[in-house]
């Protein structure tokens, strides 16, 4: 019996790189604010998960679509692909527009990876296009009439307490079957 | 996003996340979640890749159906580029000087005032 845990791979087998994994975030952020001073941010933790069925057939459903990226706001800086973070272009209130107009949203206030992409492509990073194209295919019933934008605060306590119940007011109001959630 | 997910599944929405952050979202605990192992920005697929985001979204809709209990990831076959070593650049320490460091902590307090003369205002 080996007393190893490890086994060596046969010679035809090509593994992936060791180092080809799901990036870290957390680590990498607990590590990165440690080093320039801050206490730990504490993310959301959870010992369970709620659930419920999808109870309309897709091809009928009306789904919506809700996203962290922000409007485009013409005062708040440069807001342009590969922009440098962009506190000024964050929002703080769930704010709503049509879905039958490609909106102008960005993501400049959020920490994406600067350096491996850029948000150049709207679609990258908001599905409207490849929803309405699922709907005009009929594998969705329909989509919402507008859809919905989160902040993204750091506060829980706003997020639960304020920005998640007004999200769902929202989404109740449009009668959604099932919501398609985007965090840029 | 994941709060967002939870609190709409609680009441009787079904939700599916599509995102670049597999151990924040998992650690959060959400019903349904389709992985893009992409950087961070492109949830929805590559950019300017119609057929990438077309995947993508198959992948959401599919969950949304066929999953029957919560904390479902799906992680998409996709791969951004035949190597990994764009994985290790996002908030990497390595080669930051003392002095790009306190560059650094000194931008990182000029957002956060930024972001709080924002949220004051609205």
């Amino acid at each position: 019996m080996s007393t190893t845990t490890g086994v060596a791979a046969p010679e035809s087998t090509t593994f992936a790189a060791d180092v080809d994994v799901p990036i870290p975030y957390m680590q990498r952020t607990r590590d990165y604010y440690a080093a320039l001073g801050y206490a730990p941010y504490r993310w959301a933790h959870f010992a369970d998960a709620p659930f419920a069925s999808l109870r309309t057939p897709l091809a009928k459903a009306r789904v919506g679509l809700v996203s962290t990226a922000a409007p485009f706001q013409p005062d708040a800086g440069d807001q342009g692909p590969g922009a440098a973070y962009n506190a000024a272009a964050k929002f703080y209130q769930v704010y709503s527009m049509p879905t039958d107009v490609v909106p102008d949203v960005r993501i400049s206030h959020v920490g994406y990876d600067r350096v491996n992409t850029k948000a150049e492509d709207l679609n990258g990073y908001f599905p409207l296009l490849r929803l309405r194209e699922a709907v005009a295919s009929g594998r969705v019933g329909e989509l919402a009439s507008r859809f919905h934008g989160l902040p993204t605060n750091r506060s829980h306590r706003v997020t639960t307490q304020t920005d998640c119940p007004e999200l769902l007011r929202r989404c109740q109001e449009d009668e959604l079957d099932a919501v398609v959630l985007v965090p840029s | 996003m994941s709060l967002a997910a939870r609190h709409l599944e609680t009441h009787g929405i079904p939700t599916v996340i599509m995102g670049c952050a597999k151990d924040i979202v998992e650690h959060c605990g959400v019903p349904r979640f389709v992985f893009s192992d992409f950087p961070l920005g492109n949830s929805a697929g590559k950019p300017f890749d119609v057929e990438s985001q077309r995947t993508t979204l198959g992948l959401v809709l599919s969950l949304l159906e066929h999953a029957f209990a919560p904390r479902t990831t799906v992680q998409s076959p996709l791969r951004w580029s035949d190597d990994a070593p764009w994985k290790g650049t996002y908030l990497t320490l390595r080669e930051l000087s003392p002095g790009e460091l306190a560059r650094r902590k000194e931008e990182f307090a000029e957002h956060k005032a930024t972001a709080k003369t924002k949220r004051d205002a609205s």
